[in-house]
């Protein structure tokens, strides 16, 4: 005999007098998206993905609907954040940022944009025990010094991290290197790559499996672009 | 001035309005497990401290009085299977509830706090389809019982366990690449297998598990990337607790989870609900973890809480009394009566309306404080009074 179960569709009275709300199935996606260059790439991006987004209208709008989505604005570090928690069901983040905060969501898609690498830098020439070393990745570097057997202190700083070698603050920095114009001006150098970061497109653990008639076609969209 | 003492990270205060939620929550999902024959026990918060406790890492620890270390519950399944292996060795099938607070040693952040309430279910001795299905079925009811509309996924680690198998993949690989399936990051998954120069099929396999996720038409699918007996078996194990149901059209499948690939032996389940980005509920087979056979669901109750739709809970008390004698009366009926400790009527009246209780019992009787509220005849029925 099979166990009774209630039908698709049917709608529950709780015992706690709440009414079950159905799932809004034609709902749109939001997106959490990272202020600054990333955004217009990404845009592009989803655009070319089939997605039809306008621009926000003065640029200062937080959040808005853009069409086919709700488009929510932030720090990219905040990424992570908004869409673990499931605020957005998706979003646009660099890999830098997911090593670094280790979030429980999906990364499915490498979209190729924001490419850049997160490196170990010092003064020209300077070849001394590190012992202190600054960055705005401070799990990353830790695990970085870990992994080389160095035991050096790391500090974490919020800007301008090159500016704690150039004051003695540190004695190496671990930060994004895109050009390696910035170091060269400031007579840094590269020491060593740590990993190579990139932006990933982002999504929700819950919103993939509940949202899959939207997310799963534009996953596929997404990387089918990135490939070519 | 005094200083503000908080409660330590990860730990808070839980004010009425929601302490009553949370009360009324929990009653309702004892009742459920209760009427599907799931005992209540309760194990010590204490425990032994025992390094191979599968949360062992993670739990608060201390020295007890001869020295020896103590921790605090962390999970209630360890404790459980002791309670069964000294009290019930024979007893199958078992079906036990339990609910209570857990320590976890977690960072604390949004999603960790370090005490929380855990409400779950263990069926012990049998390992089928059959005890799969129940379980699955009450963790959808679990949510639905508190208004919310769930669904569940069903994945099998077992699965990728056995694609790792088949590729004969290093112990020390294994981690990396669980972790990149798990996260459906196709990427490093690429980088991590590139290098190890599987056969094609295998590669190929491995590469594209973690998008086997949707409804149930997934398994054919999966079928045709893995067609090999020892993975066959592994989905066969989820087409016969599909088969259990009469409608499965609202179970989803994830053959990508590929979280604690030692501790679960069998099918793994999430249950989620709309518009909250969090699953509520986990669970699955862990077959030899801890017992021969058992299989289980835990519910943190504050997360639960969050998903639940904002209702303003009553927590104000429904009369302020001067009498003591109908007090009792309306007491005895069920009603919230608070006792004053004012002498003074008006000082009395102007109380009540502060705190926004609803009634005044004085020696004249039951004054409203507020107008036309729907219980005003029921009380003057339980005083005896009413008959208009």
């Amino acid at each position: 005999m099979k166990i009774f179960f209630s039908v698709l569709g049917t709608r529950y009275s709780s015992p706690l007098g709440f009414t079950v709300s159905e799932p809004k199935l034609t709902e749109k996606l939001t997106l959490a998206l990272p202020k600054g260059r990333v955004m217009g790439e990404s845009l592009e991006l989803l655009r070319r993905a089939g997605m039809n987004l306008s621009s926000s209208e003065n640029g200062r709008t937080l959040k808005y609907d853009a069409g086919d989505a709700l488009l929510i604005e932030m720090r990219n570090s905040d990424v992570p954040t908004y869409v673990e928690l499931g605020v957005a069901d998706a979003g646009i983040v660099g890999k830098d940022v997911l090593l670094e905060m280790s979030s429980n969501i999906y990364e499915p898609v490498d979209l190729g944009i924001a490419k850049c690498r997160l490196s170990l830098i010092r003064p020209v020439g300077e070849s001394h025990v590190i012992r202190r070393v600054a960055s705005k990745y401070p799990n990353i570097t830790l695990d970085y010094l870990h992994g080389i057997g160095s035991s050096a202190d790391v500090i974490k700083l919020s800007g301008n991290v090159e500016l704690a070698c150039l004051t003695g603050l540190a004695d190496a920095v671990v930060d994004v290197v895109e050009t390696g114009s910035t170091l060269k001006a400031n007579r840094l150098e590269e020491v060593a790559v740590i990993t190579e970061s990139s932006a990933r497109f982002v999504v929700n653990r819950a919103a993939l499996k509940l949202k899959a008639g939207k997310l799963r076609p534009l996953i596929e969209t997404l990387r089918e672009l990135v490939k070519t | 001035m005094t200083t503000r003492i908080t409660p330590p990270d990860g730990t808070r205060f839980t004010l009425p309005e929601e302490a009553i939620s949370k009360t009324e929550v929990i009653a309702k999902l004892r009742q459920l497990y209760h009427t599907w024959g799931y005992k209540l026990v309760d194990v010590p918060a204490l425990e032994k401290y025992d390094p191979n406790h599968p949360r062992a890492h993670q739990s608060f620890k201390f020295a007890d009085q001869d020295g020896s270390v103590l921790a605090l519950r962390s999970d209630f399944t360890p404790a459980l299977s002791q309670l069964i292996r000294a009290n019930y060795p024979d007893d199958v099938p078992l079906r036990l509830q339990y609910c209570g607070d857990v320590w976890q040693g977690t960072k604390p952040d949004f999603n960790a706090t370090r005490e929380f309430t855990q409400i779950g279910l263990e069926l012990v001795g049998v390992s089928n389809a059959r005890a799969d299905a129940e379980l699955i079925h009450l963790a959808r009811e679990s949510l639905r019982t508190v208004g919310l509309n769930p669904r569940v996924e069903l994945g099998n680690p077992s699965f990728v366990k056995t694609l790792f198998d088949l590729a004969e993949i290093e112990e020390t690989e294994r981690e990396k690449i669980a972790d990149a399936i798990d996260r459906k990051d196709q990427r490093t998954l690429q980088s991590l297998l590139e290098p190890l120069n599987l056969a094609k099929d295998l590669h190929h396999a491995l590469l594209n598990v973690s998008d086997l996720y949707g409804d149930i038409h997934i398994l054919k699918e999966a079928h045709s990337l893995a067609p090999w007996p020892e993975t066959t078996r592994e989905l066969k194990r989820l087409d016969e607790i599909i088969s259990e149901f009469e409608d499965s059209s609202e179970l989803l499948l994830d053959l990508g989870m590929a979280r604690r690939l030692s501790y679960y032996t069998g099918v793994t389940f999430r249950a989620y609900t709309f518009d909250f980005g969090q699953p509520l509920i986990g669970g699955g087979r862990y077959d030899g973890a801890l017992l021969p056979f058992a299989a289980g669901f835990s519910l943190g109750l504050e997360r639960l809480m969050r998903a639940l739709p904002k209702t303003q809970s009553a927590t104000s008390t429904l009369v302020l009394s001067l009498e003591d004698a109908p007090a009792r009366l309306l007491r005895k009926a069920g009603y919230s009566v608070e006792r004053t400790l004012m002498t003074d009527l008006d000082e009395a009246r102007l109380y009540a309306q502060q705190k926004g209780i609803a009634f005044l019992l004085t020696e004249r009787g039951l004054e409203p404080l507020v107008r036309n509220h729907p219980l005003y005849t029921e009380l003057l029925l339980a005083l005896g009074e009413g008959h208009a």
